[in-house]
């Protein structure tokens, strides 16, 4: 939520009602993803002068960065079965899409870039749905498991961007 | 016999005419240039009077540069002397952010050129923002549209 352009992560009830500030950083937080079981949020925030991943209690307590290994990190969202944390990371050579555990231990690069983004899970966490940016500027759909594997093409008539995977089970 | 007579008259006078007026033959060869009225006409004339209607930003920065608050202040003198006129400060993303950040740092930097408008004394009801993110990928920049 944007007030006076100075984005901050708020929740409000499903049903509607008075949204509750969680942070109050004058850095740029933004793109929210709750925890599976519902008792944390990971977000992505500038605060400390790059772009970075920090985690918090669902009432915004205990926030802390999660991490550190150089590059900015954007856009993450939590596996379904709450053990993994898909993101975005850029560098010098691109964006990449990689994968963490909520408690910033073993990092991972998925895929080779250089224009890769916007990742979501499968229901299974065993694989992450993405968008590509190839030469040219054309955008296609993407899917890697975590082991390592090479991408496949997720062959559409149309370029595709901004994938969301359904929460169904496949 | 005579009728006739007096029509090749007319027309050869009228054609007299026409040679003396040579800007009545031009106007009809050569399209018109437009006459700008109304909010084209202010658009065009806070341009030309500003500089140009966009402020850039360097990458990754949501900060003013030096060039940056030179071209809004030309702006708001502008502004300044059209309280009348409305407009909306346009921010962008890089087209390297992704699609939640780009839309933040668009915002931010819509606000950060509003804000200094507002230093220069132009009414806060006369500039609103808005974020185009990746929408519209591009600079850094943020651009100042006259909405009415």
């Amino acid at each position: 939520m944007m007030l006076g352009a100075n984005s901050d992560i708020y929740v409000a009830p499903a049903t509607g009602g008075i949204p509750q500030r969680l942070t109050t950083s004058p850095g740029i937080d933004t793109d929210p993803s709750f925890s599976p079981d519902g008792s944390k949020i990971v977000f992505e925030s500038d605060r400390g002068g790059s772009q970075q991943l920090y985690v918090m209690n669902a009432d915004g307590t205990g926030q802390r960065r999660i991490s550190f290994g150089g590059g900015w990190y954007a856009a993450p969202v939590w596996s379904p079965d709450g053990g993994l944390i898909a993101f975005t990371r850029r560098g010098q050579d691109g964006r990449r899409i990689g994968i963490i555990k909520p408690d910033g231990s073993d990092e991972k690069v998925l895929t080779t870039g250089p224009g890769d983004e916007g990742p979501t899970w499968a229901a299974s966490s065993r694989e992450v749905l993405f968008q590509r940016t190839g030469a040219g500027g054309r955008n296609g759909l993407y899917r890697v498991a975590l082991d390592g594997s090479e991408p496949r093409q997720l062959t559409t008539p149309q370029d595709g961007s901004d994938p969301d995977w359904s929460g169904v089970m496949d | 016999m005579r009728k006739s007579a007096f029509l090749l008259v007319l027309l050869l006078g009228a054609s007299a005419a026409d040679a003396q007026l040579p800007f009545l033959r031009k106007r009809d060869n050569q399209p018109q240039q437009p006459v700008l009225q109304g909010i084209d006409a202010l658009r065009a004339d806070f341009a030309a009077q500003a500089g140009g209607t966009t402020v850039y930003y360097g990458a990754e920065s949501v900060i003013l540069g030096a060039p940056a608050r030179a071209a809004l202040t030309l702006q708001a003198n502008w502004l300044r002397k059209h309280p009348e006129v409305v407009v909306r400060i346009e921010g962008y993303g890089d087209g390297l952010d992704t699609r939640d950040r780009a839309l933040a740092v668009g915002a931010r930097r819509a606000e950060e050129a509003r804000s200094y408008l507002l230093l220069l004394g132009v009414p806060a009801a006369q500039v609103s923002t808005s974020s185009w993110g990746k929408e519209r990928p591009g600079l850094g920049r943020a651009v100042t549209v006259l909405v009415r």
